[in-house]
């Protein structure tokens, strides 16, 4: 069975099997010999190729962080389901989301207004800089999720469009 | 340190404000056998300055931010840890209310002790533009400039005579907030606009003043350090020319740009300015370092900088500690001529965001944390292990501070402390730092303001290497249970099989 881990901008199709000594990871055409084994202070010895060396990990739902050779590295492990649900819907340019944390400004539009794409939707601040989140295109806000003054973290559902008709 | 603890006229101190400067401070409260108290917000119910302080009292506010800028508040929370003849000090840290005049007069009105300037001082100097015209007439260099309020229906055009480039600045701002630069004079009015609107809301203050704008200039500021009896001294320079949006990420003494003679001379004219004031306290004089080695004033900080470690190691003194005594009423005790730096010490802003999206911060548990140890190497951290980095606070999460005898073992010894750092569940700065550490003109020391801007590359990822994918994927995959439970139903006979196939 495949499955899929996130790196970076990359994703990764990838199985494991067991063998004589260890696992195999499969990816692509390549099948490379490889085993973890946890030490006892918390840290892990990872053999890759025959070859072992120290890192660190740590899970949290479906991200794994590595800390490997003196730097740090999230992947994201691509359930299924979610892989399934992505190819058939594809509505992402109706949900504002948000591009970093911060906290709302200024609320520039309210739920059933139109607006066309460019339009400024809310005006937020990080960073201490004030970002403007301008309409993807041309639509009809269905609900701001926010209020002024309110904090939220990267990827927050900020205000959602209404879906366009098909015409 | 010599003082008897009975000598003191606090025997608390407690701490208003929050993470790495709270437990760093608090530190210090305890090796001179002083009882540490800190006021906290419920988010940092769990954040290790809570657990070392003796006493933990909890303030509230709107918002996280709104409890530790609540000056009523925190003034009662020290009343309530007043027992017997002695008072309490407020140390306030950075940030929040260590430079609020209002503040530093209520805690001397309730009979408690600011760890701090007088409020005059603080006036004198809190409000940039004022704190200019009053150097500038006491003899000191400051830049060119138009202040809005000498006469606001001239300012624009006040503004356009200083000429290109220009830098748009509040004049109640600090940390960068407000500012803006002006290459094309053109966009001076509609950028004026910004900047008043981003002043109005930060600092409720949406007056502006600008100066000329220094191209490449470095940032060298200078430690001060005053008593209550007229005496002040320095404490040697810090360069802290590598900033993102005005904020410094790397600080280092010595600075590599100042030649014998030119840090006696700046050195010197920070003391003239602190002196010139009477002023008591730690406190910090900004100065803009022109490539040509003119340098004008920029500000004066009336408090404890992030950066100060980095004089500590190399002047071998504990600056809060000479904080407190300085609040007791005691004199400083030795003269300039007694301070000798050794070394070279560099201090690195570990920071919870993505240097490659722009610096926006990131939040996330802290699953792992490992310090680096060892031998010239100092860790200044505010979180711990099972820890959340919220968006509710500055994105700061530790400094790494390294010693060496030169800077290029400081720099060597600063590759290695960072790579041995472990912080895993939110996304850092770390590897933007090594790369960083690793740039030739960081090398060299060829250093300014605009530096990260001119050398887009260190805050770029590059590519991983594809042993180095493959590692990665081999550790998560061996650390995922759909993947290894899915592995391990297969019996090892049909495992061997299997093998065949490759």
């Amino acid at each position: 069975m495949q499955h899929v881990f996130k790196l970076g901008e990359h994703e990764y199709q990838v199985a494991l099997s067991r063998a004589r000594q260890g696992y195999r990871l499969h990816l692509g055409e390549r099948s490379i010999p490889v085993n973890l084994h946890r030490e006892d202070d918390g840290s892990a010895r990872l053999t890759v190729n025959g070859v072992s060396e120290r890192v660190h990990l740590a899970v949290r739902g479906d991200e794994v962080f590595v800390h490997l050779d003196g730097a740090s590295h999230t992947l994201r492990y691509v359930h299924p389901l979610v892989r399934l649900a992505r190819q058939r819907h594809a509505a992402a340019e109706d949900e504002i989301r948000a591009p970093m944390p911060g906290s709302v400004v200024a609320l520039a539009v309210q739920a059933g207004q139109s607006v066309t794409q460019g339009q400024t939707l809310l005006v937020m601040e990080s960073m201490k800089m004030e970002t403007t989140i301008i309409a993807p295109r041309d639509g009809v806000v269905e609900a701001v999720q926010v209020d002024q003054g309110q904090t939220f973290d990267r990827d927050a559902l900020l205000l959602t469009l209404a879906p366009e008709k098909t015409a | 340190m010599n003082l008897k603890l009975s000598h003191w006229p606090f025997d608390t101190v407690l701490v208003a404000n929050r993470g790495e400067i709270a437990l760093r401070v608090l530190r210090t409260v305890k090796k001179l056998g002083l009882k540490g108290a800190v006021v906290y917000h419920a988010l940092d119910r769990h954040a290790p300055a809570v657990r070392l302080a003796d006493r933990a009292i909890e303030i509230t506010g709107a918002t996280p931010v709104a409890a530790y800028l609540d000056g009523a508040q925190i003034i009662a929370a020290a009343q309530s840890c007043v027992a017997g003849d002695r008072t309490v000090a407020i140390h306030p840290g950075y940030g929040f209310l260590s430079e609020n005049a209002a503040f530093a007069r209520a805690v001397e009105a309730a009979g408690l002790i600011f760890v701090g300037p007088r409020p005059e001082q603080i006036e004198r100097m809190g409000d940039k533009v004022r704190a200019r015209g009053f150097v500038h007439q006491a003899g000191f260099p400051v830049a060119p400039s138009a202040v809005e309020d000498d006469d606001p229906p001239t300012f624009v055009a006040r503004a356009r005579a200083v000429g290109a480039p220009l830098l748009i600045k509040p004049s109640a701002g600090g940390g960068g907030k407000g500012m803006r630069i002006v290459r094309d004079l053109a966009r001076l009015e509609s950028e004026i606009e910004r900047a008043r609107s981003e002043a109005s809301r930060s600092f409720g203050d949406g007056r502006l003043y600008v100066e000329r704008y220094v191209e490449n200039p470095r940032h060298i500021e200078v430690q001060v350090l005053g008593d209550a009896h007229g005496h002040v001294l320095h404490l040697y320079e810090r360069e802290c020319s590598v900033q993102r949006r005005f904020q410094k990420i790397v600080e280092e003494t010595p600075s590599p740009a100042l030649t014998p003679a030119l840090r006696a001379k700046i050195c010197e004219t920070a003391a003239g300015i602190a002196r010139s004031i009477g002023y008591r306290n730690a406190g910090t004089v900004e100065f803009i370092f022109g490539q040509g080695g003119e340098f004008y004033f920029l500000e004066m900080n009336t408090r404890l900088q992030v950066e100060h470690p980095v004089t500590e190691q190399i002047t071998g003194l504990d600056l809060v500690a000479e904080q407190l005594r300085v609040a007791a009423g005691e004199e400083l005790g030795y003269a300039q001529a007694d301070l000798a730096t050794r070394g070279h010490a560099i201090e690195l802003r570990l920071y919870a965001e993505d240097p490659a999206r722009g610096y926006a911060p990131t939040t996330g548990p802290i699953l792992r944390l490992i310090p680096p140890q060892g031998e010239g190497v100092r860790w200044d951290g505010g979180v711990a292990e099972g820890g959340e980095v919220t968006a509710a606070f500055d994105p700061m999460l530790a400094k790494l501070i390294v010693h060496a005898d030169d800077r290029a073992q400081a720099i060597a010894r600063a590759r290695r402390a960072l790579a041995e750092t472990v912080l895993l569940g939110c996304k850092t700065n770390a590897a933007f730092l090594g790369r960083l550490l690793r740039h030739p003109a960081f090398e060299r020391g060829e250093i300014h303001t605009g530096f990260l801007d001119a050398h887009p590359e260190i805050a770029a990822e590059p590519p991983l290497a594809e042993a180095t994918v493959h590692k990665l994927l081999a550790a998560a995959a061996l650390s995922t249970r759909p993947l290894r439970d899915v592995a391990d139903a297969v019996p090892d006979l049909y495992a061997a099989l299997g093998a065949w196939r490759n």
